[in-house]
């Protein structure tokens, strides 16, 4: 502890002097951490329990919510995986239209220009072809054209579904891991906070005890100096007012033997027997009764 | 500080008092605002963290709930079935908040039960130092008896008996001094020609002396 002023007996609180009494500050502020710690673990983990099982579950239900199909184009989808996926468009050599193999294609003759369509392949004439045969060579192709016009729309809600769920699947790890990082970070603060507090509210009990301990050893020197209040804030009012009662009724103690010897050396100076062995042995008592009070 | 005699039994130094119930809070400044404090600090957090563990625990059960309407609402007959699964969710939700709730209660009244113990350690001693100053305050030095078994502060309680056996040990020396001077100032009394009225005022002195001795010895008795 330092004077804040020379002269002023009133002394500042300093971080340094916080640990006056280990023992009783640590014993205190330790159960008092160590209580926190455990229940701030204890409750985290089943936090974090029900947190992930939550998690988990939410994940389930958003992975059952089913997304629209991505339409299948091309060779490599399995046979039958949706029902939905577009035919492929064929290009076979002049294939018949009921597909049955082994016909030997027959060539059809090049219609000329503005003539009618070649017998067999043509339609009615106020209606569109349903194909086209285009000649090539010796061998003829027919272009399908089946991709069905959605085909765009059905990718965009697949994929939008697919991502919103893996975004949804994010959110719900990343809710996760801020609950159990808030009570980490949760946990960490309150325990330093407490660490803290406690030892600067034991300190507010273990100062007085402190200063009354000075007290006491300069008592037990014999010596019974003025005590000085407590500092504003200390507790053990009650107990520091009962330690200055009894450290004047030592004084007054003190000051009656005073008044008595005086009386006894006086009356015996008055007496003509100032110079006895008893009345030196009562001066040196005085003297040294009157030093204990300064 | 309530009753004093009641907890330490003081002044007289056999047997050693035993801890009564009715005395563990001595200090009810000291005790109860460390005994709060702490049962306060883990109401809030049993609380706070039991609330986490309800609301995560909720809406797993909401969500279980909502995916169950969305399977059964095709099927009538699976109705009762989706009730019957949210009911029992609900319920189980309920229970986990009543078994927290007797847990928080059981922790908070253990807890604070505990630390009335653990404070009743310091302001016992506190309590038994408050005493013997009070009797210091009317000069009374008697013998000091030693802490209960458990209690703490011995460090303090053991620089505060040094001091009072100090204190005791100066003031005997003192008396037996003043006693001493006291028995050769009335020998010579009686042997000297002391000056004749000075001598009426020298034994009125010497008869104060005695009564003031004799009284510091009654208080060091």
């Amino acid at each position: 502890m330092t004077a804040s002023k020379s002269g002023d007996r009133s002394y500042k609180r300093s971080w340094k002097n916080l640990l006056i009494n280990k023992r009783y500050q640590l014993r205190f502020t330790l159960f008092m951490v160590g209580l926190t710690s455990l229940l701030m673990a204890g409750l985290g983990i089943w936090v974090m329990w029900v947190a992930n099982e939550t998690t988990e579950v939410s994940m389930a239900s958003v992975r059952g919510e089913a997304c629209p199909k991505a339409p299948v184009i091309g060779d490599g989808a399995p046979a039958g995986a949706d029902e939905d996926a577009p035919s492929r468009p064929s290009m076979k050599s002049d294939e018949p239209a009921d597909g049955k193999p082994g016909r030997s294609p027959v060539p059809a003759p090049v219609p000329a220009p503005g003539s009618a369509a070649a017998p067999g392949s043509a339609a009615a004439p106020d209606a569109e072809p349903r194909h086209t045969n285009v000649q090539l060579d010796e061998s003829s192709m027919t272009l399908t054209p089946t991709l069905p016009p959605d085909l765009t729309d059905r990718f965009v809600a697949h994929w939008t579904c697919e991502l919103r769920q893996v975004g949804t699947f994010d959110r719900l790890e990343r809710g996760r891991m801020r609950i159990l990082w808030a009570m980490i970070a949760t946990g960490v603060l309150l325990v330093l906070g407490l660490a803290i507090y406690g030892i600067k509210m034991t300190h507010r009990v273990a100062g007085p005890l402190f200063k009354v301990s000075l007290y006491l050893s300069k008592m037990r020197e014999g010596r019974f100096d003025k005590v000085y209040n407590l500092r504003k804030g200390d507790q053990l009012v009650e107990f520091y007012d009962h330690f200055k009662l009894a450290h004047g009724g030592v004084v007054t103690m003190q000051q009656a033997d005073i008044d008595r010897i005086e009386a006894v050396i006086a009356a015996a100076e008055a007496a003509g027997a100032g110079e006895h062995a008893a009345v030196a042995e009562l001066r040196e008592l005085l003297a040294r009764k009157e030093k204990s009070i300064e | 500080m309530s009753d004093p005699t009641a907890a330490t039994g003081l002044p007289s130094p056999a047997p050693r008092p035993k801890r009564k119930l009715s005395n563990y809070m001595l200090d009810k400044n000291l005790q109860l605002r460390y005994v709060l404090l702490v049962s306060l600090l883990s109401a809030v957090i049993a609380g706070a963290l039991g609330y986490m563990i309800y609301d995560q625990r909720r809406t797993a059960s909401e969500s279980i709930e909502r995916d169950l309407k969305v399977l059964t609402q095709a099927d009538a007959s699976h109705q009762e079935f989706q009730e019957q699964v949210a009911s029992g969710l609900e319920s189980d939700d309920q229970m986990l908040v009543f078994k927290m709730v007797v847990v928080g209660f059981g922790l908070v009244i253990i807890l604070s039960a505990y630390l009335v113990i653990m404070t009743h350690k310091v302001a016992g001693p506190l309590f038994k130092v408050s005493m013997y100053f009070e009797q210091m305050a009317s000069g009374r030095l008697g013998k000091v008896t030693p802490l209960r078994r458990g209690d703490m502060l011995q460090d303090f309680f053991g620089d505060f008996k040094e001091m009072h056996e100090s204190l005791r040990a100066r003031s005997v020396a003192d008396v037996e001094l003043m006693e001493r001077a006291l028995a050769a100032l009335r020998a010579s009394h009686n042997e000297a020609d002391y000056r004749g009225e000075m001598r009426g005022k020298l034994d009125e002195a010497l008869e104060a002396l005695d009564r003031h001795v004799a009284q510091r010895k009654k208080q060091l008795a």
